[in-house]
């Protein structure tokens, strides 16, 4: 009976039904695994990283987590380049800096090509609010916050925030929490390594697990680097 | 008595063979411009409130019945109530005795005439839509030049409908005249009429018919009117001048020539405030947040209402909360660009109020606005920000106030970057807001200086402990890249020389170090340390 049907089914109907169904299928809310995973994305700058991505680079909507064991293992490196192209944007949207450990430095990050006057710092000790205002706000592009604690339910309300916002937020947060579960978009650890950082993609909506391996190309020499004698130093090097 | 030289039966035929005899100098002829010219120079609302002192009273209201009473001889009067007494048959003029009879737990209070005023000048300030040319007729009557702007309200009649359901937002019932005369608009809309005179030889026909009480002039001089047999505006136009000025008085027959048009009238327009300052008591003592937010939106609704007409923004508003004992506390909110919106207002007054700690309830309201910039508004987006490519460039703003107002003023920084060689120099705080800035752009794409610069600097840098002379910090450290040689800075800050280094600690972060060079001498004076941990490079 089943093996009859198509048959019974008129031709022109089955055409008329398939493009209807296409289009269903673009629908950003339907899922259907890593082969259709239809994100808008903003290239992450390093093209390695964003063959590893679900749709090839950072989602322009959604939270994603960063874990680091310490701060300044180069996850700031990691995602400079896609700062810089989400502050130039049309648009107008903001950048925010939600509770940094220390100054971001602004020759370096204008060095980089982020636009400084697209981007603003937020110190505060409640950095779980003034994240998700930032996100649902709808004003900002990108929004990045250090947050040694959050709570799951957090978690999720700052999901739903950055989906509402359209915005990306970053979560820094601490390796320890890698077991702990999360309704991030994106998981990924970032840890040191001699030519640069590798990260590893923990968790990844429609996307590959794995690690990425990435050098810093201006890394130095081989040759092994030591501090010279100060020229003027004569007298004081008794004292050292 | 001089007063009294006609007999009342006899005034008429006189008036009437007095007028026959000298007409051209007594009866005011139309001024021969006004006669040619089919239009009047100029057309005023009046705008007459009869119901005033008891809708002052309203704005701040309870549910009872309420009348006003004003103590005349030995008895208490009723001079106004208020719809809902009026319903039960209380009436002006009427003994309070038997108001109270007829409702016994009406509310007598007594007239108050700074809240009187403050209602008709904010009402003034909302006639500010129509014309800039409007004029207080204390104690309960308004005046607007309106001949330049019918044709922006649909014509006189659609001008009309549109002020007074402006009072009737405000709380207040109007009635509203339109004459070429401000005095035959204000006695049309004493008398209770809605007259709409748009041809000046039509005004004093249509006025005639007015009872004389509509002048509002001296109750002596109605009486002695009346006396003669003179009730209505129409009569009075019909005496002879001369007489009428000897009997009279000269000011009553110039205030005839002023309101058949035939002398200016001349008058003061009101001025609006510059600033806004509004105080407010409370009914009761409020110690939540929630209760003095909505106790304080109606103030902000007027703030707003304030700023609208004038077109202006403001980048500051103060409110101040008035307590028991102790003194004021104040609560400032400060824009990154000139707003105007009373939600906007009043949402950053939420997060504001909330970050408080009152320790005594609030009894009192009062918002001062600071100087007003102008602003004109901006075209608002279909989209909400962020959909669809909507505009987001007012918003942007927003968020920054929204953070600012629980966070603190000094909590929300922008970066720029300074014409510096000293790191910790070089960049600085810079001001948000405002249209957006084209700052310099470090456009040329440096690979050496962005790979040798850290993404984050400490503020103050921090001295390592060393061993062997040669620094420490999470153990033994690796020098990847250096030395890059600073030499800089002016007398005044102190110069300084240093050789920086990238090294790389045991946990794998790359961190920005420095030894310093200090001059010879200065080193004799200085620090052990010569190792200083300032960045990290991220």
């Amino acid at each position: 009976m089943f093996a009859n049907a198509p048959a019974l089914t008129p031709e022109i109907s089955a055409d008329a039904e398939r493009p209807g169904l296409e289009t269903l299928l673009q629908h950003p809310a339907i899922w259907r695994g890593r082969s259709a995973a239809q994100v808008s994305v903003v290239p992450s700058g390093f093209p390695a990283l964003d063959q590893a991505l679900p749709g090839g680079g950072w989602p322009c909507a959604g939270l994603i987590e960063i874990l680091v064991s310490h701060i300044g293992v180069g996850e700031l490196n990691v995602l400079l380049p896609a700062l810089a192209t989400l502050t130039r944007r049309d648009g107008e949207r903001w950048c925010a800096w939600v509770a940094p450990p220390f100054e971001p430095f602004a020759p370096a990050l204008s060095a980089h090509g982020v636009m400084l006057d697209r981007l603003f710092v937020v110190r505060t000790e409640q950095p779980l609010w003034a994240f998700e205002q930032s996100l649902i706000s709808g004003a900002c592009e990108a929004v990045l916050a250090w947050a040694p604690r959050a709570p799951s339910r957090d978690i999720r309300r700052l999901q739903l925030a950055a989906e509402k916002g359209r915005a990306l937020g970053v979560l820094f947060r601490p390796l320890a929490v890698a077991r702990e579960s999360s309704n991030a978009v994106l998981r990924v650890i970032v840890e040191p390594t001699e030519q640069g950082a590798r990260i590893t993609l923990l968790k990844s909506r429609g996307g590959h697990r794995g690690s990425v391996d990435l050098a810093w190309s201006h890394y130095p020499t081989q040759g092994r680097v030591m501090p010279s004698q100060p020229k003027r130093s004569d007298s004081r090097t008794g004292s050292l | 008595m001089s007063s009294r030289p006609i007999r009342t039966g006899r005034v008429r035929p006189e008036v009437s063979r007095l007028r026959a005899k000298v007409s051209p100098s007594l009866a005011p002829p139309p001024p021969p411009q006004q006669a040619l010219a089919f239009e009047p120079r100029e057309l005023w609302v009046g705008l007459h409130l009869p119901w005033l002192e008891i809708e002052a009273l309203q704005q701040t209201a309870g549910k009872t019945p309420r009348a006003i009473v004003e103590l005349q001889g030995q008895t208490q009067y009723v001079v106004a109530a208020c719809e809902r007494a009026q319903r039960f048959g209380v009436r002006r003029g009427m003994g309070m005795a038997a108001a109270l009879a007829l409702v016994p737990d009406l509310e007598t209070c007594a007239r108050d005439a700074t809240r009187e005023r403050q209602l008709l000048e904010r009402l003034a300030t909302r006639a500010y839509r129509f014309t800039p040319r409007v004029s207080l007729v204390p104690p309960d009557g308004l005046v607007l030049e309106v001949k330049g702007s019918l044709h922006l309200f649909g014509g006189a009649e659609g001008l009309c409908r549109a002020l007074e359901s402006d009072c009737f937002e405000a709380g207040v019932k109007p009635i509203v005249s339109l004459a070429p005369s401000p005095l035959a608009a204000l006695a049309g809309a004493r008398a209770g009429k809605s007259l709409l005179i748009t041809d000046a030889t039509h005004l004093v026909g249509e006025i005639s018919a007015l009872k004389l009480f509509t002048l509002r002039w001296p109750a002596e001089v109605i009486e002695r009117l009346r006396q003669v047999g003179v009730y209505t505006v129409g009569q009075v136009l019909r005496l002879p001048r001369a007489g009428f000025a000897r009997r009279f008085g000269r000011e009553h027959l110039a205030e005839l020539d002023r309101l058949t048009g035939r002398d200016a009238d001349l008058r003061d327009h009101f001025r609006l405030r510059e600033r806004f300052r509004r105080k407010k008591d409370l009914l009761q003592e409020l110690e939540h947040h929630e209760s003095i937010l909505s106790a304080l939106t109606s103030l902000l609704e007027e703030l707003g209402e304030f700023l609208k007409v004038r077109q202006c923004g403001v980048t500051q508003i103060a409110c101040l909360l008035k307590h028991r004992r102790i003194p004021r506390t104040r609560c400032v909110l400060r824009f990154a660009a000139p707003a105007a919106n009373a939600r906007h207002f009043a949402k950053l007054f939420a997060e504001k109020l909330s970050t408080l700690n009152l320790s005594e309830p609030v009894r009192g309201i009062e918002l001062r606005s600071g100087d007003l910039v102008p602003c004109t508004a901006a075209d608002a987006s279909l989209w909400q920000p962020g959909e669809y490519g909507g505009e987001t460039r007012g918003v942007a703003l927003e968020i920054i106030e929204h953070l600012r107002a629980r966070l603190g003023h000094e909590s929300v920084y922008g970066l720029r970057v300074l014409e510096s060689h000293r790191p910790e120099t070089s960049w600085a705080v810079a001001e948000l807001g405002g249209r957006a800035s084209k700052g310099r752009v470090v456009e040329n794409h440096v690979p050496w200086f962005v790979q040798r610069r850290p993404a984050w600097l400490l503020r103050e840098p921090q001295p390592l402990s060393q061993r062997k002379g040669l620094p420490r910090h999470h153990g033994e450290l690796r020098f990847l890249e250096g030395p890059d040689r600073v030499e800089a800075g002016m007398a005044v800050q102190g110069r300084v020389s240093r050789d920086y280094y990238i090294v790389r600690d045991s946990r794998g972060v790359r961190l920005w170090i420095f030894r310093d060079l200090k001059p010879p001498r200065e080193a004799a004076s200085a620090a052990t340390s010569a190792w200083f941990l300032q960045g990290i490079l991220g």
